[in-house]
């Protein structure tokens, strides 16, 4: 594992937002690092639309949310000193998504922090940067939370929770 | 009245009072039109109306408008048929809201997951003349778990010692079910004891009611999950232990002392779940698998199989 080579896992949060930029604090125009952003994308359900077109431009929204705060990301990054060839930013489909291009790789999106762990192991990521949303336990039971279940999950490498 | 229902009964229900005869309707949206006597014409038989159905709530009946138990003319079947209602309601889980929703199209998908899977309610789903998806439901016979719990006469101790592990070996095969749905990526979206069915002549567990369903795709199986959780804390307390509950079977202010917030539901904050306390003949193992949602828990199950891997085990240890 190559601890200087990191995963910010964001979503279109402000927690997502603190933690991209406490990572463009630490690493600033350090030439070693290498920075991933990367945007596992979560629809609500078909069933909860009442026609096709109202979920796909409910969900045509928020991937545009998430696309926008991925630029965002990657311009706090740069801000910051990061140098732009190393940063690369990864957006994961839903496998559910009614955008998605077929044969594109997808998340089923029951466990994200599992897939993010998959990706983390698989491709050597030594360091993931994750926001905490700061939430009570009785949230945290019902909506899970993924930060929580990555510093549960990780082994062999290092997290910073930033919240 | 039409004359096509008045012939369609004097030819196959001749008992039926003729006065009552209503009208065949083949676009269903305007259900609450749809009444005692009326014809639902579904794949070319016709279903008639002899009630709405209803849910027991606070000890009142709740109509179900848009539910309707029938007989069907040309079999003599009795069926439920559930016609679309939609409708979106925000639910309470303690401090938290969660939008809800009726998807008849969810559950038509389940239905034809499960058809054959006896460990859920059969049916099959079909669409009027104006596309409005329509559910077939059979009809079980039985009565819900709940029922079935509160009408076991024995106390707490006698119940657990000798009809509990009965009951928990079933909850378990309940519980493989809602993996088996989670496993084809639906949630029930209702999980209740009084949506597991018992079956008169099998004693059969069967789930029923899988309309509901939530925006919670950050977590989307955590509800079912706290169902279950929930419906473990009744069987295993025969019945929900609340101070109030507590105190009515003869637990002392002494009793109460000893608990503390931790013991109780992270949701539900009035729900005993660490039931060990109370009841201390209840092993540690099986104590454990329910402190797993309460206030004072760190670690959550994230599956159903999580939970059962730390359920199954308990019934090897129970009984007198």
């Amino acid at each position: 594992m190559n601890p200087k080579k990191i995963l910010i896992a964001v979503d279109a949060s402000e927690n997502a937002l603190r933690a991209v930029e406490y990572t463009g604090e630490i690493v600033g125009n350090s030439e070693e690092f290498h920075i991933e952003l990367l945007t596992i994308e979560r629809f609500s359900d078909r069933d909860l639309f009442a026609t096709d077109e109202e979920w796909k431009e409910k969900c045509g929204e928020r991937q545009q949310a998430y696309k926008d705060f991925l630029a965002k990301a990657r311009q706090i990054l740069i801000d910051r000193g990061v140098l732009e060839g190393n940063i690369l930013e990864r957006y994961i489909d839903s496998c559910k998504s009614p955008l998605r291009p077929p044969s594109h790789e997808c998340s089923i999106g029951t466990n994200i922090a599992q897939e993010i762990m998959n990706i983390i192991k698989d491709e050597g990521f030594g360091t993931v940067v994750i926001g905490r949303r700061g939430v009570s336990k009785e949230v945290e039971f019902l909506f899970g939370s993924v930060s929580t279940k990555i510093v549960h999950y990780a082994k062999g490498c290092t997290v910073w929770v930033v919240s | 009245m039409t004359q096509q229902v008045r012939d369609l009964v004097e030819k196959y229900y001749p008992n039926f009072p003729i006065r009552h005869s209503g009208k065949i309707y083949r676009d269903t949206t305007e259900f609450m039109n749809i009444s005692y006597g009326d014809v639902i014409f579904i794949d070319g038989l016709h279903y008639m109306v002899l009630r709405d159905e209803v849910e027991r709530r606070f000890g009142i009946d709740d109509p179900k408008y848009w539910v309707k138990r029938c007989k069907v003319l040309e079999t003599g079947e009795r069926k439920i048929v559930k016609l679309v209602f939609y409708e979106k309601f925000p639910i309470t889980f303690g401090n938290t809201k969660i939008l809800c929703h009726r998807s008849p199209e969810k559950e038509a998908r389940i239905l034809d997951i499960v058809r054959g899977d006896m460990r859920f309610m059969q049916g099959f789903s079909s669409h009027d003349d104006v596309n409005n998806n329509m559910r077939v439901i059979d009809i079980i016979r039985g009565r819900s778990l709940d029922i079935e719990v509160h009408g076991i006469e024995e106390g707490h101790e006698t119940y657990f010692m000798e009809s509990f592990p009965v009951i928990l070996e079933k909850f378990i095969g309940a519980c493989e079910a809602i993996g088996f749905l989670h496993g084809h990526g639906e949630k029930h979206g209702d999980v209740r004891r009084d949506h597991i069915w018992i079956k008169s002549k099998t004693k059969e567990y069967c789930w029923i009611d899988f309309d509901y369903t939530y925006d919670f795709s950050q977590n989307p199986f955590a509800l079912d999950l706290f169902g279950l959780g929930n419906i473990l804390i009744f069987i295993v307390g025969k019945g929900d232990c609340t101070v109030g509950s507590m105190l009515e079977k003869g637990f002392t202010e002494d009793d109460m002392d000893r608990l503390s917030r931790d013991d109780f539901s992270i949701i539900f904050q009035h729900r005993l779940v660490n039931l060990r306390k109370i009841y201390p003949y209840i092993p540690e193992k099986l104590n454990n698998v329910m402190l797993h949602f309460s206030l004072g828990s760190n670690v959550y199950y994230d599956t159903v199989d999580e939970m059962l891997d730390d359920l199954r085990p308990c019934l090897d240890i129970l009984g007198p």
